[in-house]
């Protein structure tokens, strides 16, 4: 009995603790990818609200908090408001499967940071990231307006087509690590030696590029197009509900999906990993806290290369989107499958 | 206990929702009660500890399947939405005697089910080796041959949708030409 509840409060820390660093270092990442998108276009970037601008974000919050709450006249209010639960509920339970660091123990107590190591994580991350699709579809209809709808269909029809690249392409990962829980697939990489990178790049190209599509990022937002939609889906939405579908697409479903790849492919929280050689650690002198340090490193250099993407690109038009996600990811994803089984049992050694 | 509730949590959620997939007449509205529904019978899956077969409902019916309506639905029109012209009652009052029949024929095969199935086998395999791996394991040798089978009708499927897609590309070609 006792167990019981020492198991029920270890999961609401780790709930609450996960949920603070998701949402806070969500809003915060506004700062950054404003911050960075500057300095690539030689501007200093929000400057004015504390010391280079870094507290901006809060002052962006009370203004997005206080504005009016405006509504479409004929719209449906019941799913335009549900559509903001469904895009950052799904979302956020993401990070349930997402491991941070190895096991350890408190007082005696086994200790894992990953909320729930169910074994078949990897699906689930899938089925729940896209359930966005819902949210999607659901904020252009109920607006009962043009360009959301426009915008929602794009954003639909892209999630449909790399929903099925992305998931042919960690298959690859899979097949090598021969589990589909989170945890364990970090732990056979540091076993086996071996960031699945090295041996599965064409999987974590066709990956990278799925994230941008299903993330709206540059090159694939066309579903948010300034120029023609206005915002897209969210152009009937203001104040705070305004701000959280970015919020949900740009940041906290850009960190799960880069979350889950540095798991599926760069080792998780295992330090430097050299192919034949094995794993060189330069942050050694941290002790216990290095892995985290260097899943905290992986997970913000694929951060900033998305920014860096973003910022830098300009977009494709929908047809090539599609066209891209069925003629040339989907294809490749396949050869990859082929690939990676016949090389499987060399890693398996 | 615990479980036994959560479990009456989720099929008490999983009839309201289909209850209430018959009774609503705005379709964006079925689909989402239909949706609610699947996710609660994955939920009902997880609380059985069938966490594959969990993860895939949500993953394929709930995600995969449902989204296509979704698609089909956003497109139409506001207004046509909102009218109730899609609860056929006459027709319900006559379908009801074959409805019933199916019902019993369920219930039928869902008692024979039960006697004919290995309760138990597989739970020791099941801790041995976990869910994916004991799934995977007796699809492809005992039931091996009955998979290949499904998987032609997929494929049969795939041709058609294949052919039906052509013939439309074609004559649009035709007409811009």
């Amino acid at each position: 009995m006792e167990s019981l509840w020492v198991d029920i409060a270890v999961a609401i820390v780790k709930i609450l603790v996960i949920l603070g660093v998701a949402l806070g270092v969500g809003a915060y990442l506004t700062w950054v990818e404003r911050k960075v998108a500057a300095h690539i276009q030689r501007r200093p970037g929000p400057m004015v609200v504390g010391w280079h601008g870094l507290l901006q974000p809060i002052a962006d919050g009370l203004k997005l908090i206080t504005k009016e709450d405006l509504f479409p006249r004929y719209g449906n209010r019941f799913l335009y408001n549900l559509a903001l639960v469904l895009a950052l509920v799904p979302a956020t339970l993401v990070f349930a499967v997402i491991p941070f660091g190895p096991e350890f123990e408190v007082f005696g107590y086994k200790v894992k940071p990953i909320l729930t190591d169910v074994n078949v994580g990897i699906l689930l991350v899938f089925g729940l990231g896209s359930l966005a699709v819902y949210a999607i579809a659901l904020a252009g209809w109920a607006s009962n307006s043009k360009y959301p709808l426009i915008g929602s269909m794009r954003k639909a029809g892209i999630i449909i087509s790399y929903e099925v690249a992305i998931t042919f392409a960690v298959m690859g990962p899979l097949i090598l690590a021969g589990t589909l829980s989170t945890y364990k697939i970090v732990q056979n990489q540091i076993d086996q030696g071996l960031w699945y990178v090295w041996v599965q790049p064409i999987a974590f190209v066709v990956y990278m590029f799925s994230l941008l599509a299903e993330t709206g990022r540059v090159p694939f937002d066309i579903q948010e197009a300034e120029a023609e939609l206005v915002t897209g889906f969210t152009v009937e939405y203001g104040g705070m509900k305004f701000g959280l579908f970015p919020l949900v697409e740009w940041y906290i479903e850009v960190l799960t999906l880069s979350a889950i790849g540095v798991v599926l492919f760069l080792g998780g929280w295992s330090p430097l990993n050299i192919p034949f050689v094995g794993f060189v650690d330069p942050l050694f002198f941290l002790g216990p806290l290095s892995p985290y340090v260097w899943f905290l490193l992986k997970v913000t250099a694929l951060f900033l290369f998305i920014l860096w993407l973003h910022w830098t690109l300009p977009r494709y038009r929908i047809d090539q989107i599609t066209e891209i996600a069925w003629k040339v990811m989907l294809p490749l994803a396949l050869i990859n499958i082929v690939i990676t089984s016949l090389i499987a049992p060399f890693v398996w050694e | 206990m615990v479980r036994f509730l959560i479990f009456l949590l989720f099929s008490a959620w999983a009839i309201v929702s289909a209850v209430g997939v018959v009774t609503f007449a705005n379709p964006i509205y079925v689909i989402l009660w239909l949706l609610s529904c699947l996710i609660a019978i994955a939920g009902i899956f997880f609380v059985a500890g069938a966490e594959l077969v969990g993860a895939l409902q949500l993953l394929i019916y709930a995600v995969a399947i449902a989204v296509f309506y979704v698609f089909v639905l956003t497109a139409v029109p506001w207004e046509k939405a909102v009218k109730k012209d899609s609860h056929y009652r006459t027709e319900g009052i006559l379908s009801l005697p074959v409805v019933l029949l199916l019902y019993l024929e369920m219930i039928i095969v869902f008692l024979l089910g039960v006697v004919a199935s290995p309760e138990g086998k597989f739970r020791e395999a099941m801790a041995k080796i976990g869910n994916a791996e004991v799934v995977g394991s007796v699809l492809f040798t005992k039931y091996f041959f009955a998979f290949e089978v499904v998987s032609l009708v997929l494929l049969i499927g795939m041709i058609g949708a294949v052919l039906i897609g052509r013939k439309e590309s074609q004559t649009y070609e035709d007409d811009t030409g």
